[in-house]
């Protein structure tokens, strides 16, 4: 019971029934996201790059006649953008969908909320931001991603607070 | 809001909407049973929905209205003005009620009472119509008691609350003892089905759709146009395809039209606003206008329909407040004292133009100039060179229309900027042509839609960018081998000559690389797109054109819009992916300044600010050589007939404005010109006194920093590093005493060019 408690404080599930994720890879990092928000995988995209974009934004790319902007999963874990195709993953955000560029998509795996562990405190300060927290899987480890964390939206007005509000300069032109 | 509550604004608004058209028309011909009816129909319908809704507020006003419209229909009160005008006030009334509903779902605060009061003074105005009124409101109730009954037959509870409520508003009428009675119920009836026939009808032809679900099959449709384009490409070697193929082009192609169609309304949604504001403008203004509207079928895209509206409505102020005058002053014009103000819309290709046009006084050229000048706009010598047209499009400039002084000297002014900056975001173009004396009439060129533009692709950073038409001018080729030479250099500043005018260059990789580069002055292929934005010229170098194409504008995500210089983004008939740049920003990144003198930076030259007057000069030609001024020196450059330079001895002087002006010609170009030609005069000052220099052409104002050389010369004060050559700099001091005293102007070059 304290397991679903904590759970509950996390915005997790509060029942015990088995939790499905897809599960990601993004470098060397097996991360999950949760399979209820995400609206479709797009498989292998090239986006097109917006000069002068904030660097967490991957680009451009066409989804069902709508043009979507993609975050850069690499950006945001600190590395080098990937010269490959990524497939990304389309989420809907509070002002629409947005996509977000991986390295891989795996399978999804249902984990058990018993299995959740939080992250840990000697976590980097920038993870601590994207990642909620762990299933212990057989062999490794499940990071699961706060998706609200990845909203473009979000990653901008994160963006102007850190950097004194250069967008925000930038906005009132 | 509960569905039952939104269905009923849509439909009240529409109502009153109804309702405005009429009564403007019913003070044209006040005993059109007809309009009567229509107008009594949309107050009923109001009043008999409120009731079991509980709005008590609108349910009180439409009663007493009726009351009124009752009599009006029955011939006991005559529909004159102040008639129409209580109405008139009782529909604003209504409608700021039903607005409060939509923001809030309350009626909102506000005292009725006078406006009741007068409407129920206007039932008491004739005499006879003491007996006819109860009649005349039972017969409102039991027809509203039925009028129910279709509607709310599933909520008999609501009926009946109904019907309960609406006895008290009726007792001011004086109508308390009247009950119900057949006979007067009887001669009403057989309009009722009638109506509720018509309305019918046209609910089944009709369907209100969400724009939501339009857009979305826009996009679907965008969708469908690329995977067509794919299709086709996959198949073009295919021979038993060709004809599906084919097919599946032409039904493509359709569908898109059919739902670009189904965005379009009638431009009449918003020239129905017009014949209101027209009286009201027209009593408030003493004048009498007669409104012409012609188009009204003409279809424009709904988005497009709300961005004319506020244009539409100062236009119509403007034309009717400053342009036609008051009836005595028409009739002393030998004028018919009705005005007439014309309205019309005529599709014009890809575009809608939409036409005010008026029959006053028309706009004063000279008021026009004599207030551009005063409000330092433009200069007089500008002015008196600048075609009548030309001049008149100064009213849309910004400083313009805020002065009250102007607007009631010159006639227009009023938002005429407004106008122009709502008109040109939605892709369009605003002119205007005025004759004195004999009207003035405002263009408004619309793009038939927004969701699909036309625009030219180029490519730049290795990727493609749509650049909207409506800004673009022309297009320059630079081959490889030329843009060495074509592309001029004022330090960091690229130039580019075109047709004898310095354009500013803006490079779209410099502006799109996010670290400063290093100006590339190497030689490869490019091309420039001349551009006009907001009043902004400027040449956009880009490393590619592609075709021009028809793209359907998608908004980018807001985290995107920090970047402020694309305006969406858009997929290619390739199926990739390009931004559409927006030019004005671009321009505002570059800072490419505001320029009101569109062609001739040499001319705008002399009101540059003045933070950076020190450091920079005027570059001018005399006779073959260059020779530098510093600019925080010139007044102006004029351009006179050479037959206006006059001799005081042998010293040239010029009559300007009753003042002598010295005019230095060291190169002898006074006598060397014919006499019917121009030549061109850089005026100077120093200190107080003034020096014209004629000079054979004006060529650059260019940044320099003083090389600080000393002693180079007896007539020049320093040497500036400008274009890449030492160039001479005028000692405006030594010129003047020399001009003064008349000196032999053969004996030396005043500047002295070292290269």
């Amino acid at each position: 019971m304290t397991v679903s408690n904590r759970n509950a404080g996390r915005g997790e599930s509060t029942s015990s029934l088995p939790i499905e994720m897809c599960s990601v890879r993004v470098g060397e990092m097996l991360l999950g996201l949760p399979i209820r928000q995400i609206l479709e995988i797009v498989g292998s995209a090239r986006p097109q790059p917006v000069p002068l974009a904030p660097g967490f934004v991957g680009g451009l790319i066409h989804y069902r006649g709508d043009v979507l902007t993609t975050v850069s999963l690499r950006h945001l874990l600190g590395m080098p953008s990937s010269e490959r195709p990524q497939p990304a993953l389309v989420l809907e955000g509070a002002s629409g969908c947005y996509g977000v560029l991986v390295d891989a998509v795996g399978e999804v795996m249902a984990v058990s909320p018993q299995a959740w562990e939080p992250i840990p405190p000697t976590l980097d300060q920038s993870r601590k931001q994207i990642f909620t927290g762990a299933y212990k899987l057989h062999d490794s480890l499940l990071v699961i991603v706060d998706p609200a964390q990845l909203d473009p939206q979000h990653l901008s007005a994160a963006d102007a607070a850190c950097t004194g509000g250069a967008y925000a300069r930038a906005d009132c032109r | 809001m509960d569905d039952l509550t939104r269905e009923f604004l849509i439909e009240s608004g529409e109502g009153l909407d109804r309702m405005e058209r009429c009564l403007t028309d019913l003070e044209k011909s006040p005993g059109d049973a007809a309009l009567i009816a229509e107008i009594f129909r949309s107050v009923h319908t109001i009043k008999g929905t409120t009731g079991f809704l509980g709005y008590k507020r609108l349910e009180k006003l439409a009663h007493v209205g009726e009351n009124l419209l009752g009599l009006l229909r029955d011939r006991k009160i005559r529909a004159d003005a102040p008639v129409v005008t209580a109405l008139l006030r009782l529909l604003d009334a209504l409608r700021s009620i039903l607005r409060s509903i939509e923001a809030t779902e309350t009626e909102g605060e506000g005292d009725d009472a006078a406006l009741i009061g007068e409407l129920a003074e206007l039932q008491q105005a004739p005499q006879e119509s003491a007996v006819a009124a109860p009649s005349d409101s039972a017969l409102s109730r039991s027809k509203k008691a039925r009028s129910h009954s279709p509607r709310s037959t599933a909520k008999p509870s609501t009926r009946g609350s109904a019907a309960s409520s609406a006895p008290p508003p009726i007792e001011p009428s004086g109508a308390a003892q009247s009950p119900s009675s057949p006979p007067a119920v009887a001669p009403v009836a057989p309009e009722e089905p009638k109506s509720a026939a018509a309305s019918l009808a046209a609910a089944e032809s009709t369907l209100r759709v969400d724009i939501a679900l339009l857009n979305r099959m826009m996009n679907l449709v965008g969708e469908l146009v690329l995977t067509r384009n794919q299709v086709l490409q996959a198949t073009a070697a295919v021979p038993g395809l060709t004809l599906l193929t084919r097919r599946l082009d032409m039904i493509t192609a359709d569908l898109r039209e059919a739902v670009m169609k189904a965005r379009m309304q009638p431009v009449s949604n918003v020239f129905s606003k017009v014949p209101r504001l027209v009286r009201d403008l027209c009593q408030s203004l003493g004048k009498r206008v007669r409104l012409d509207v012609e188009g009204q079928e003409t279809e424009l895209d709904k988005s497009l329909l709300e961005a004319i509206k506020d244009p539409l409505t100062h236009a119509v102020r403007n034309a009717l407040d400053h342009g036609i005058e008051l009836p005595d002053v028409r009739v002393a014009a030998a004028k018919d004292p009705e005005g007439t103000l014309k309205l019309r819309a005529v599709p014009e290709g890809s575009h809608v133009i939409i036409e005010v046009s008026d029959d006053g006084a028309g706009i004063s050229v000279d008021r026009v100039r004599e207030k551009a000048i005063e409000r330092g706009l433009i200069s007089a010598e500008r002015a008196a060179q600048q075609p009548e047209r030309d001049l008149l499009q100064l009213i849309f400039l910004p400083g313009f229309s805020t002065a009250s002084a102007i607007t009631k000297v010159s006639g227009r002014g009023v938002g005429m900027d407004v106008v122009r900056t709502n008109v040109e975001r939605i892709g369009g173009k605003v002119e205007l042509d005025s004759r004195p004396g004999k009207g003035t009439t405002l263009r408004l060129r619309i793009p038939l839609t927004l969701a699909i533009i036309p625009a030219l692709i180029v490519r730049s950073v290795g990727q493609s960018f749509a650049l909207p038409q409506v800004a673009l001018s022309e297009l320059v080729h630079i081959p490889a081998q030329k843009s060495a030479s074509a592309i001029e250099w004022i330090e960091d500043a690229p130039l580019y000559r075109l047709r004898g005018n310095l354009l500013p260059l803006v490079f779209l990789d410099r502006i799109l690389s996010p670290v400063a580069v290093p100006c590339r002055r190497d030689a490869r292929e490019s091309y420039i797109a001349v551009l006009d934005a907001d009043g902004r010229r400027y040449g956009l170098v880009v490393e590619g054109l592609a075709d021009p194409e028809e793209i359907v504008v998608k908004p980018l995500n807001a985290a995107l819009k920090g970047i402020a210089l694309y305006s969406g983004a858009t997929v290619l008939g390739s199926g990739n992916l390009a931004l559409i740049l927006d030019p004005g920003a671009v321009a505002l990144r570059a800072g490419i300044a505001l320029s009101t003198d569109e062609n001739d930076a040499a001319a705008s030259a002399p009101v540059a600010t003045s933070s950076h007057r020190e450091n920079e000069y005027l570059l001018v030609d005399i006779a073959g050589r260059r020779a530098a001024v510093s600019l925080g020196n010139v007044l102006r450059i004029e351009q006179i007939p050479a037959s206006r330079v006059e001799y005081v001895g042998d010293r040239p002087v010029l009559n300007c404005q009753d003042r002598i002006l010295s005019l230095a010609d060291t190169a002898g170009l006074i006598a060397a010109a014919d006499p019917g030609s121009q030549i061109v005069i850089v005026v100077c000052c120093d200190g107080e006194r003034q020096v014209g220099f004629v000079v054979s052409h004006v060529l650059d104002v260019a940044a320099g920093s003083d090389l600080c050389e000393a002693g180079t010369s007896r007539r020049t004060l320093g040497a500036v590093l400008l274009k890449d050559s030492v160039t001479g700099v005028v000692d405006l001091a030594q010129f003047h005493h020399l001009a003064l005293s008349g000196m032999d102007n053969a004996d030396a070059a005043p500047v002295e060019v070292f290269s």
